[in-house]
């Protein structure tokens, strides 16, 4: 079985607002997907539908090739950390696992241990979970994921609160999990540099609507590059470079600052072509883009 | 299930409010006990020092007995219920979450209703002046009573677990419980057929029980049961049909 996670036209409406538009999406065993969208682009409410929390208006959720009630089964190989992990605040770590741990049916108690150890928590098993910090209730949702040895993790801002050491730790768990433990991951983080470091796919959404699907590889060719201006007169500026290319596609950021996506290669002519019509170019570079700078451009910023 | 269930019980006996709640309730029966007994050493002519007066104040507590249901039920759908969402990311269905709640915390309940009982007869029996019968009227009341407690542990359950805040949980036990009867009576009186459904209302019953009681008429009463049952089926039928199609959010 080599598609975890398939959805067919996958529907939410919430008071007659399509959360998800119909959806299509599937996830391959091996990739660690990241879905990258806006505060309410509806990837909380994708995840919710996957984990079972949330009913789909439509369409079909097929986990490891079942649907239905039959995916009961399905989510037994799967983690799911949807938001902020919830936990008896007054339960220690330990007890809060061995509550999960005969829930779910593992049977060895050993595994609880094994779990902190791998999330770094070994130390505060006795903490009572209200005494957390927030980094560390990130880190016992991780553990609570892991202890059903799943062959696929779902994470929804699974970095939240983590500290720079902390994330630092999280991306390595998770690319060891996938690398030694072959587990699929479909994550979802605001902090996209860290996707970027992780991520070997990235999913775009945008108002319950995928907009772009690239693999690691196409994210490095279609971001290859772009190019940045800094002139005294953006409006003037882009007036003229509508009317030299028809197809541009450029954004005006603060600061009279302008990056043109295509047309790249053509950075001299742009250039001349703006100081022979007065307008005054101040900086000029030519740079690659990072995952965050697609996304703006994707889904945000002043696109022609 | 099972696991769920095994998984529940871990947390029921973990706690503390379960065990602190069962404590103030057999401590305030042996406090009233004690004070009656008291009360009669004190004054030779003081008539409530018997086990009659005792148990009426059980069968006339219908209302109270149900909000002790309340913190039992609460035990597992209070704050617990931002755990389902894990629970259910896990594949337990909502069926079970549902059902094994229930389970459990009417288990504990109907084993803290046992062991009062069994020290309210205890305490009534030898501490206070009894009558011949009083064992077996006490008794008979409380089976009528049974029915409808239970009915309104399941209106609790119901309730907590479609998400109802706790002010709505008692102001519809209140209309259920205590006011139901004469707004039937006052609301139906003029509709032939349909006027003598009060008699069938939750208060009205406890009232006539506790009226019976202190009458010593009371007997067995199947109207108790049909009440009771016409409530509890439809009360967990919705309910569980429901919290099956509900978002957890």
């Amino acid at each position: 079985m080599d598609t975890i996670i398939q959805t067919y036209q996958l529907k939410k409406t919430f008071k007659e607002e399509d959360i998800i538009k119909p959806l299509d999406f599937s996830l391959r065993k091996g990739e660690i997907c990241a879905l990258i969208g806006k505060n309410g682009a509806g990837k909380s409410t994708f995840f919710k539908m996957l984990a079972g929390q949330l009913m789909p208006t439509g369409g079909d959720i097929h986990l490891f090739g079942k649907s239905g009630k039959e995916m009961i089964h399905s989510k037994k190989r799967m983690g799911f950390m949807i938001e902020t992990p919830e936990f008896f605040p007054d339960f220690t770590a330990t007890q809060n696992l061995e509550y999960f741990r005969i829930q779910r049916g593992v049977i060895e108690k050993k595994r609880i241990y094994e779990v902190l150890q791998i999330v770094g928590l070994a130390n505060q098993k006795k903490k009572r979970f209200k005494d957390y910090s927030m980094g560390m209730k990130q880190r016992l949702g991780i553990a609570l994921c892991l202890l059903g040895s799943p062959d696929c993790l779902v994470l929804d801002e699974p970095i939240n609160g983590l500290d720079a050491e902390g994330i630092i730790e999280i991306r390595n768990l998770l690319l060891r999990l996938n690398q030694e433990k072959q587990i699929t991951i479909l994550v979802s983080s605001h902090i996209l540099t860290e996707l970027q470091l992780l991520a070997t796919r990235f999913v775009f959404i945008k108002n319950g609507v995928i907009v772009d699907d690239l693999s690691k590889e196409n994210l490095n060719d279609k971001s290859k590059k772009q190019v940045q201006l800094k002139v005294d007169d953006a409006a003037k500026a882009s007036r003229l470079l509508e009317q030299a290319y028809a197809d541009i596609q450029y954004k005006v950021l603060p600061n009279h600052i302008i990056t043109i996506q295509n047309h790249v290669e053509k950075g001299g002519e742009i250039n001349r072509l703006l100081v022979d019509n007065g307008v005054l170019v101040m900086e000029f570079r030519m740079e690659a883009l990072n995952l965050e700078e697609y996304f703006l451009g994707l889904v945000e910023g002043n696109e022609k | 299930m099972i696991n769920y269930l095994k998984s529940e019980n871990y947390r029921l006996l973990h706690k503390k409010g379960l065990h602190i709640t069962s404590v103030i309730c057999l401590v305030l029966i042996a406090a009233a006990a004690a004070v009656l007994y008291y009360s009669g050493q004190q004054d030779q002519n003081f008539p409530y020092a018997t086990s009659l007066f005792f148990y009426s104040n059980v069968i006339g507590s219908g209302i109270l007995i149900i909000i002790v249901a309340f913190l039992f039920n609460l035990a597992l759908t209070g704050k617990d219920t931002s755990l389902i969402k894990q629970s259910v990311s896990f594949g337990v269905s909502r069926n079970t979450i549902f059902w094994s709640k229930l389970i459990l915390t009417l288990s504990y309940f109907l084993a803290i209703c046992a062991v009062g009982l069994l020290l309210m007869i205890g305490l009534g029996e030898n501490l206070l002046a009894s009558e011949e019968q009083s064992v077996r009227y006490f008794l008979s009341a409380s089976i009528n009573m049974f029915p409808i407690v239970i009915s309104g542990f399941f209106i609790i359950h119901v309730l907590k677990m479609l998400r109802f805040g706790e002010v709505y949980i008692i102001i519809t036990l209140l209309f259920i419980f205590i006011f139901s009867g004469d707004l039937l009576r006052m609301l139906l009186r003029p509709i032939s057929g349909l006027n003598e459904l009060y008699k069938y209302a939750p208060s009205t019953l406890l009232n006539e029980n506790l009226m019976s009681f202190l009458n010593k008429a009371v007997q067995f009463d199947y109207h108790y049961w049909v009440t009771g049952i016409v409530i509890s089926v439809f009360s967990l039928l919705i309910g569980a049909r429901k919290f099956a199609k509900q978002n957890i959010n």
